[in-house]
């Protein structure tokens, strides 16, 4: 933004030395420009329609077959009941969390947004395996417990979950707490005073202030439940049918050369992320209109 | 409605921003609390709409204790600095929330609301802008709708805070007028926080002086003005010459210019004030009381005229306003030699002053 600033000079006081300097100046923003358009074609639209490309090399029908298998299907009915369950309470922590943070003062306020952001930080390894070194029924730390009561959480889509869950924690609430930190608290106070009760004056005031910024949040979230890997990976144990999601089923199929097979599914994942960039831009597009005042 | 504050106190961390504040607000008053930035003014404000607890001290309506009640409770309308409208409804929905936002049972009908708002707009004079949105209104307008939707649920106590503060001055005159004008048709007991001196006089039936944390003075306009309690209400209220001098011989002396005190302290320091528009100027010496001074600036702009001086005895700057009359008949000009005398002043002698 800051760089499309034009340099006004009158041209009837240019003289050559200054035509030299703007001209270079404009030299400048075009190679920026072409390398930066190049390199986002090498490293996203080319794979990206190579994607599809691969997924559709045998015809439509091995790709309608491919998501259609019954093994596939239940991975993706896995992954859907990952992010049923994930979206909703990532979503209330969020927004809780973001509301604490921006519309309070209180001690702890720094800790609690550094463990927010933890999960960003931690490698999903790291967060999957800190899973299983707690639930392993075997070796984990409340191993005892959950055999007591019968629980299976390792090995499970309940791990998965509990997995996907760590890893999108922050979304949520790192695109709403900026928004409201800006915007301050002077139109919930106004609602107070008009007599609104603590309940409207969210649903009526707060939520409205920051619906695009929360729906992105929530988009993210629900595109990283459906793509993570690494964490799941570890606590999954890769059992065709009952503990893979769509990102795993791919890797199998994958490791199996079925090539074909393995974009058509992997272009699913691929149709969220298209989705996610355009749910993306009209959120930034709004909260900008939002912010004209 | 009556509001009593008792020995209201207020600290934030280690900054204490009132100190056991007293003050009776009658039925149908419009007050100014006027005082610098950090005076406590707006803290005092939002305790009284319950938007900040106070640490000590009770807030009393109408001989009802209020200081435990909830701002949704309280009934205050409260008109904020930067209008705080909500960005994403218009002008009409601003204006319906208070009502909307009832409990069932209280809440009017959806033609009464609608009569209601078309009433408010009409009295802020925005019937045509019902449908736009804040961001599409001047400061002004913006202003005045937040004035009608604080109305709308027919506050008991109106509360505004600084509340021309970020408009320019031509719009913040109307406005004023047009406030003072609301309040003579609908006299609801009004508190207003502002930092403009000019504002507080114009408007307000009375006047609260506050600094750091607490009240200096409490008086009608005129009051205030004409009989400062202390150095910062004198200082505050408008321009100020100083004179330090001395009581001398039953007399004060300040520099040259001596005069009969109203008191006899022998010997002490005092300090005397001086409004710009009360020093007089001579081309001679027509006294033992005036001094000898250098014109050092002249502006003249307008019916009055300011000029500053510097006393050729000691250096200390003056600041004085005539009438273009006189300074025409003078012919003054700058780097001219003039005697001045401060035509009336105020003494305060350090501690326990006196008037």
């Amino acid at each position: 933004m800051a760089g499309s600033i034009p340099i006004q000079i009158k041209t009837a006081k240019t003289t050559p030395a200054e035509r030299r300097a703007v001209k270079g100046s404009k030299i400048v923003p075009v190679i920026l420009t072409a390398i930066a358009i190049l390199f986002f074609i090498l490293m996203l639209i080319v794979p990206l329609i190579s994607v599809f490309a691969k997924a559709f090399e045998q015809g439509a029908n091995l790709y309608f077959a491919s998501i259609t298998d019954p093994i596939a299907w239940k991975a993706i009915k896995l992954t859907l009941i990952t992010i049923a369950i994930t979206v909703p309470i990532n979503t209330v922590f969020g927004l809780t969390a973001a509301w604490a943070i921006a519309k309070f003062k209180f001690k702890g306020k720094n800790v609690l947004i550094t463990f927010i952001d933890l999960p960003f930080s931690i490698s999903p390894v790291v967060a999957g395996l800190i899973f299983v070194l707690l639930f392993s029924t075997s070796h984990g730390l409340l191993a005892p417990l959950l055999n007591a009561w019968g629980l299976k959480i390792i090995f499970a889509p309940p791990g998965i979950i509990l997995a996907t869950l760590f890893v999108t924690l922050p979304f949520v609430a790192r695109e709403i707490i900026p928004l409201m930190e800006a915007q301050g608290t002077t139109e919930e106070e106004a609602a107070l005073t008009l007599g609104a009760s603590g309940w409207k004056t969210f649903w009526l005031v707060t939520l409205p202030n920051i619906k695009w910024a929360l729906l992105y949040g929530i988009m993210l979230t629900a595109a990283r439940s459906a793509g993570e890997f690494g964490a799941v990976s570890v606590v999954s144990g890769h059992i065709r049918g009952l503990t893979n999601t769509v990102p795993l089923h791919v890797e199998i199929l994958y490791n199996e050369y079925k090539f074909s097979a393995a974009f058509a599914v992997a272009s699913l994942l691929t149709l969220i992320a298209l989705i996610n960039l355009i749910v993306k831009n009209v959120a930034h597009w709004k909260i900008k209109q939002q912010s004209k005042i | 409605m009556s509001i009593e504050i008792s020995n209201i106190s207020k600290t934030f961390d280690s900054f204490k921003a009132l100190n056991d504040i007293n003050l009776h607000i009658q039925t149908g008053e419009l007050v100014a609390l006027l005082g610098p930035s950090g005076s406590g003014k707006t803290t005092l404000l939002r305790i009284i709409a319950g938007l900040e607890t106070a640490d000590q001290g009770s807030i009393i309506f109408d001989g009802e204790d209020n200081t435990g009640k909830s701002t949704q409770d309280r009934k205050v309308g409260f008109v904020f600095q930067h209008y705080a409208l909500f960005k994403h409804m218009t002008v009409f929905e601003n204006i319906a929330f208070g009502l909307r936002v009832r409990p069932s049972k209280l809440r009017p009908g959806k033609e009464a609301i609608k009569k209601k708002v078309h009433e408010l707009l009409g009295l802020v004079k925005m019937e045509e802008l019902a449908n736009r949105y804040p961001a599409q209104l001047s400061g002004g307008q913006r202003q005045r709708i937040a004035l009608a939707r604080a109305l709308a649920v027919e506050p008991k106590v109106l509360l505004l805070d600084e509340p021309f503060g970020a408009l320019d001055a031509k719009v913040r005159k109307d406005l004023r007028r047009w406030l003072r004008k609301l309040h003579d048709e609908y006299p609801i007991t009004s508190v207003f926080v502002t930092h403009d001196q000019e504002e507080a006089l114009d408007v307000a039936d009375r006047v609260v002086i506050l600094n750091q944390g607490k009240i200096e003075q409490i008086g009608t306009p005129e009051e205030v003005y004409d009989n400062p309690a202390n150095p910062f209400v004198y200082n505050f209220l408008g321009n100020v010459n100083l004179f330090h001098g001395r009581v001398h011989n039953g007399k004060v002396e300040l520099g040259s210019f001596k005069s009969s005190p109203d008191n006899n302290d022998q010997g002490r320091d005092i300090v005397s004030y001086t409004r710009p528009h009360d020093i007089e100027i001579k081309l001679e010496p027509e006294g033992k009381e005036f001094i000898g001074s250098q014109i050092t600036f002249i502006r003249a702009v307008g019916p009055v005229v300011k000029i500053e001086l510097v006393r050729l005895d000691n250096g200390e700057y003056i600041e004085a306003e005539i009438s273009k009359e006189t300074y025409r008949k003078l012919e003054l000009k700058e780097k001219q030699t003039v005697y001045v005398r401060p035509r009336d002043f105020k003494v305060f002698i350090p501690e326990d002053y006196v008037i």
